[in-house]
């Protein structure tokens, strides 16, 4: 009797032991996204926040982690066919994809205007109302650029963004929409340099941390759990905003 | 029977008062908090319109606007207009607020440093506004509107709820902070607060007559413009009218 008990205590401590490793050595392949200042391919990619923050709560959960750049249309697709386990940072624009379950932070959308014809506040709307502002088509607009009487131009394609920017630099347009002016107007980006932008606060979009829909469904509470607890000692944002 | 019936009654009378008591304490605890973030998110203002000449310098050193150094700012400013010590960052709200300040700061930092554009747009206004935009974004039931009535509101946004319109039409007939522990928030139970701004003359640079635009120094009356330097058509108001002010609500669920 006595012999059963302590042969049932070893195998219970050998579950535990053996449960622990597999929970704590579990690998994951994160994809990433260039989405400067956040995720930045431009530099060494640890020194990039977003990168930062996502490494330190996994690592510090026990996941050996493989970051992978990826080029923005190929990376759903990845996730989606389960090459990667984790993609970041995503607006949610594609219902297929599963996500963690806060946003990691938001985006503001906004206008860039060449320097010297700067507007900085755009509640101002009257302020658009003669200009030419360019906009990419497959996106859809904030309602104070509708209600302005600004002349929209719409431009397609999938490359409609960078081509909108640089009409603007070269003074096609009097503004260009672009929904995350934060990626392109900062001083380590030497493409838009004549170029300032501002933004439409109050319209922001949730920009998420994606998970492919192989993960098992234990192995997303995990991570789901570790997200929520690095959230609460301190928010993304706010580790950005203070970091640096 | 009788004595047991009295204990009973005892035991009830005691629990109710208990109950009472401890519910004031909860209210008075609560009408501290928001009186404190008030006074905190009024104070970021303050600092902002003080520092407008180091926001909209160019080449210059702007570290005082950003992270901790730009709180240490707002606490010193917070004891100069309030004479009285900065509140204990006791309540989660505090902390929240306090961040979202600098969060608020460091997505103005390109802008902020960018030595090409001179007026930066980042006024007491517009700052307030983007601190009660990105605390809408953490979904946290807590609301912080600086407002005014609907006619007399510029950024189509902050326009008042019908709680908040109501309560200012109290206070334009007597002026006086309004509390209400029994209101509503996206539907759920929430406690707010509405504090009456008066007008000041820092307001006037803007919401006054061209005669207050600082834009219009120094120049001849013929060349004055009624438009203020946010590009906003100035509305010729005096220190005698309503100012609008500050709408601060929290849910419930987020103070248990």
């Amino acid at each position: 009797m006595i012999v059963t008990n302590s042969i049932k205590k070893i195998l219970a401590l050998f579950a535990i032991v053996f449960f622990s490793f597999t929970a704590t050595s579990q690998s994951l392949s994160v994809g990433l996204i260039d989405y400067p200042p956040h995720i930045n391919f431009d530099e060494e990619i640890s020194k990039s926040p977003l990168y930062q923050y996502i490494n330190k709560m996994l690592t510090t959960q026990g996941f050996t982690v493989t970051f992978i750049k990826l080029p923005r249309e190929r990376a759903s697709v990845e996730l989606l066919k389960g090459r990667i386990d984790i993609l970041m940072p995503i607006p949610l624009n594609n219902e297929n994809i599963k996500t963690l379950t806060s946003p990691i932070f938001h985006s503001v959308p906004g206008l860039c205007f060449k320097k010297k014809n700067f507007i900085p506040i755009l509640s101002a709307i009257h302020r658009l109302d003669a200009l030419t502002i360019g906009v990419p088509d497959n996106l859809s607009l904030v309602q104070a650029l509708t209600d302005s009487s600004a002349s929209l131009v719409y431009l397609k394609g999938e490359n409609a963004t960078n081509r909108g920017m640089e009409m603007t630099q070269r003074g096609r347009f009097d503004a260009f929409y672009h929904p995350s002016p934060v990626t392109v107007y900062h001083r380590k980006n030497p493409l838009y340099k004549e170029l300032a932008c501002s933004y439409f606060h109050g319209y922001s979009t949730p920009i998420y941390i994606a998970v492919t829909d192989t993960l098992s469904s234990d192995m997303l509470t995990l991570i789901n759990s570790a997200y929520q607890k690095a959230l609460k000692e301190q928010s993304y944002e706010y580790y950005f905003a203070s970091s640096k | 029977m009788k004595a047991s019936y009295q204990n009973k009654l005892c035991v009830i009378l005691i629990s109710y008062f208990f109950m009472c008591f401890q519910v004031n304490a909860d209210n008075t605890r609560m009408k501290e908090v928001i009186n404190d973030i008030t006074k905190i998110y009024m104070s970021s203002m303050t600092y902002i319109f003080i520092n407008q000449p180091l926001i909209n310098q160019q080449t210059n050193d702007k570290q005082e606007l950003f992270g901790q150094r730009f709180l240490e700012n707002v606490k010193q400013t917070y004891q100069v207009k309030y004479s009285e010590d900065f509140p204990k960052e006791d309540h989660f709200a505090k902390t929240m607020l306090l961040q979202t300040m600098v969060e608020v700061m460091d997505d103005n930092k390109e802008l902020l440093y960018d030595d090409e554009i001179g007026f930066k747009g980042i006024i007491p206004a517009t700052f307030a506004f983007q601190i009660s935009a990105k605390l809408e974004t953490k979904g946290i039931g807590l609301k912080f509107k600086f407002t005014q009535i609907a006619s007399s509101i510029r950024n189509k946004l902050n326009k008042p709820d019908l709680w908040e319109s109501s309560v200012m039409q109290k206070i334009i007939k007597s002026p006086k902070i309004y509390y209400d522990e029994n209101a509503l928030l996206n539907g759920k139970p929430a406690i707010r607060q509405f504090t009456p701004l008066p007008m000041v003359p820092l307001c006037l640079a803007c919401h006054g007559s061209p005669a207050d635009n600082p834009l219009n120094a120094n120049k001849e009356k013929s060349q004055w413009t009624n438009i203020d330097i946010s590009g906003f058509k100035m509305e010729n108001w005096t220190l005698d009218d309503f100012g609008g002010g500050v709408s601060i609500s929290i849910e419930k669920s987020f103070l248990e």
